[in-house]
């Protein structure tokens, strides 16, 4: 019952926070998320030219109670997406960043965002209702 | 968002630029075989250590030892090691002997009687792998399929290479990340040390220098930059800076103090993660490349002095000192090739003896007015350099390093080096023996450097166990003057030292 709900307000959530007018929907899956530790902060890219720079869609949402969250991610468009993630532990609406810039707070990114950072090409999956899985970094 | 998110990725780049200096490299070949080293290590007993422990759990408690000859009243304290010790998970084997996850062992010495326990250190790279029954990271010289994202250099960090109680707390210590404190009282892992909120996760090598009042000088390398920390005595921070290096993404291992100065070897040798390898990586001198040695000012370390010398691999520091003419002595260990972090730490994890080292203590005069190096040979095929504690960053005559074997590729001996005269005294533990780093502990209540025991950890392959001996500091080549022999053998670790009381 609280998942519904939980599910429901995310649902409201990204209807708000969607910046572009399409209306393909993706459900988003995310590992490793520090339960009720600040926001996720989300951003669904559709081409490398875009990639980093214009995002299709972006949002912030409240981390959940559970570590595994699931929620449906609408205003996407074209064949092809690559969404990127950070957990913003401390809701300042940035990454926190270590005195020489290494990144403190979680990331991740779809497809195979390897070790250090998603790229164009090792993010981009494909929007073809499949299920897309992001694993927070730990 | 798009501003933040691109801010991200720069920023996960940086750490990828700085990993691949900072950090002890991963490699990008495939774990090796733990088959393969339990066939090999069959004819080459003397390696079977580095087989690891099997336990994963990380507990060892050794339980009563065999003490022989008279281990002293006065000697009272905790002598740490740690060193690589997790090499296998299922058929899985780390390819590098810097791969493995650390494990400090604590020797507790009191009233004549001698104790052990090891544990793993519960990095949070350990307590990962742990959940998933298989290696998750990679490290040094192992890729790992399908790693996970990395939130910053501790998702690598296996707390590996040294240990020291400062301040009342265990710090088991890195290269690469952040130091790990340990409980001295059980060994229990405290968690990562974060000295102030904006410093999360920034290098804190694995050899600091603590000087005779107490304060621990430490330095960390990330890409272009270089940190130098000034922790006090009571374990606060006092001070950190960040400077660049002279040498961008280049491994920085060791340093040397002087009461003025910081003093770092900066050999030409650089470890890129991003270079594809279906076997063991390969590392190498950077052609016509020098060995920088990089001297910066304590208080002001924009304020420093580069110097070059021959091309050689430096790990270690012996010590460093002021002479009275503004100029800086400084002791090191130098080979003049990469063949050891290349094949000969990868032959041992296979269970293959390696080549006889080529490292040579040396010791070069820094003239800070002009620039120029005087470096001169000392002793060669050793390593692991150490001096008297209370020596640390002056003028000191002897060093105390674990020596070849004459003919081996492995440590048997350890000997005593007098810089002034040069002369080397010597004990051979014999061709059945790996030797270990061997300290200095001052006697209570003495000055003298050679007023002092030695104490060290070793392999028997008689026993098939660790044993720790104890040395005469003045009659080194009389042999043990006490030993306590493990039930068992402990992994071959790198580096220890001990906390009287």
């Amino acid at each position: 019952m609280k998942t519904n709900q939980f599910t429901a307000a995310l649902l409201l959530s990204l209807a708000w926070c969607a910046t572009a007018s399409a209306q393909t929907c993706a459900t988003v899956e995310v590992d490793n998320v520090r339960p009720q530790q600040g926001h996720l902060m989300l951003a669904a890219y559709g081409s490398a030219e875009d990639f980093n720079k214009k995002p299709l869609v972006s949002l912030r949402l409240p981390a959940g109670e559970a570590s595994k969250m699931r929620f449906e991610l609408c205003g996407l468009s074209g064949d092809t997406v690559v969404l990127t993630m950070f957990q913003d532990l401390d809701s300042d609406g940035k990454m926190a960043k270590n005195l020489l810039g290494v990144p403190t707070e979680p990331w991740g990114g779809s497809g195979s965002p390897g070790v250090f950072g998603p790229s164009w090409d090792s993010g981009k999956v494909a929007l073809d209702g499949s299920p897309i899985t992001i694993r927070l970094s730990q | 968002m798009s501003g933040v998110t691109t801010e991200r990725r720069q920023l996960l780049m940086a750490t990828l630029a700085g990993l691949a200096a900072g950090v002890p490299c991963a490699s990008l070949a495939k774990p090796a075989a733990a088959a393969d080293f339990a066939a090999a290590v069959a004819s080459q007993p003397l390696l079977a250590p580095f087989k690891g422990v099997t336990d994963t759990s990380g507990n060892v408690d050794s339980g009563p030892l065999l003490l022989r000859g008279r281990w002293p009243q006065a000697l009272r304290g905790r002598f740490y090691r740690n060193g690589p010790a997790l090499m296998e998970r299922g058929a899985e084997r780390y390819h590098h002997w810097f791969d493995g996850d650390g494990m400090v062992q604590q020797f507790t010495l009191s009233g004549g009687q001698v104790s052990h326990r090891g544990r793993l250190v519960q990095t949070q790279k350990l307590r990962a792998e742990q959940r998933a029954g298989r290696f998750v990271m990679p490290a040094l010289g192992t890729h790992i399929d399908g790693a996970p994202p990395a939130s910053g250099p501790d998702a690598f960090n296996s707390a590996n290479t040294s240990v020291i109680e400062h301040a009342g707390r265990v710090l088991a210590l890195w290269e690469g990340g952040s130091a790990y404190a340990l409980d001295r009282n059980d060994l229990s892992t405290q968690g990562p040390v974060t000295w102030r909120s904006d410093l999360q996760q920034v290098p804190f090598s694995a050899h600091p220098k603590v000087d005779a009042a107490g304060h621990l000088w430490n330095f960390g390398s990330f890409g272009q930059a270089l940190v130098a920390w000034h922790i006090g005595p009571a374990g606060d921070l006092v001070r950190v800076q960040v400077g660049e290096s002279p040498y961008p993404g280049g491994m920085v291992h060791d340093m040397a103090v002087t009461p003025r100065w910081l003093v770092l070897p900066l050999p030409p040798v650089k470890l890129a993660f991003d270079q594809a390898s279906d076997g063991p990586r390969r590392f190498a001198l950077q052609a016509g490349q020098p060995l920088r040695v990089l001297v910066m000012d304590k208080n002001d370390i924009t304020r420093r002095r580069v110097f070059e010398l021959p091309p050689q691999l430096v790990f270690h520091v012996g010590n460093a000192h002021e002479t009275r003419d503004g100029n800086v002595m400084l002791s090191f260990v130098g080979a003049a090739d990469a063949s050891f972090l290349d094949q000969g730490a990868v032959a041992l994890m296979s269970g293959l003896m390696p080549k006889t080292s080529r490292a040579t203590l040396q010791t070069v005069q820094l003239d800070m007015a002009s620039g120029r190096a005087q470096p001169q040979a000392l002793a060669a095929d050793v390593e692991f350099p150490r001096l008297h504690p209370q020596r640390v960053g002056i003028a000191a005559r002897h060093l105390v390093c674990a020596a070849g074997g004459r003919g081996t590729g492995v440590l048997q001996a350890v000997q005593l080096v007098d810089t002034h005269s040069g002369r080397v005294r010597r004990f051979d533990y014999g061709p059945q023996v790996v030797a270990e780093e061997h300290i200095v502990v001052p006697k209570p209540d003495t000055t003298g450097e050679l007023d002092a025991w030695l104490l060290g950890t070793s392999y028997d392959v008689r026993r098939r166990a660790t044993v720790l001996s104890l040395f005469d500091a003045a009659h080194i080549e009389d042999g043990p003057l006490a030993q306590a022999v493990l039930p068992s053998m402990l992994p071959l670790g790198f580096h220890g030292n001990f906390t009287a009381g």
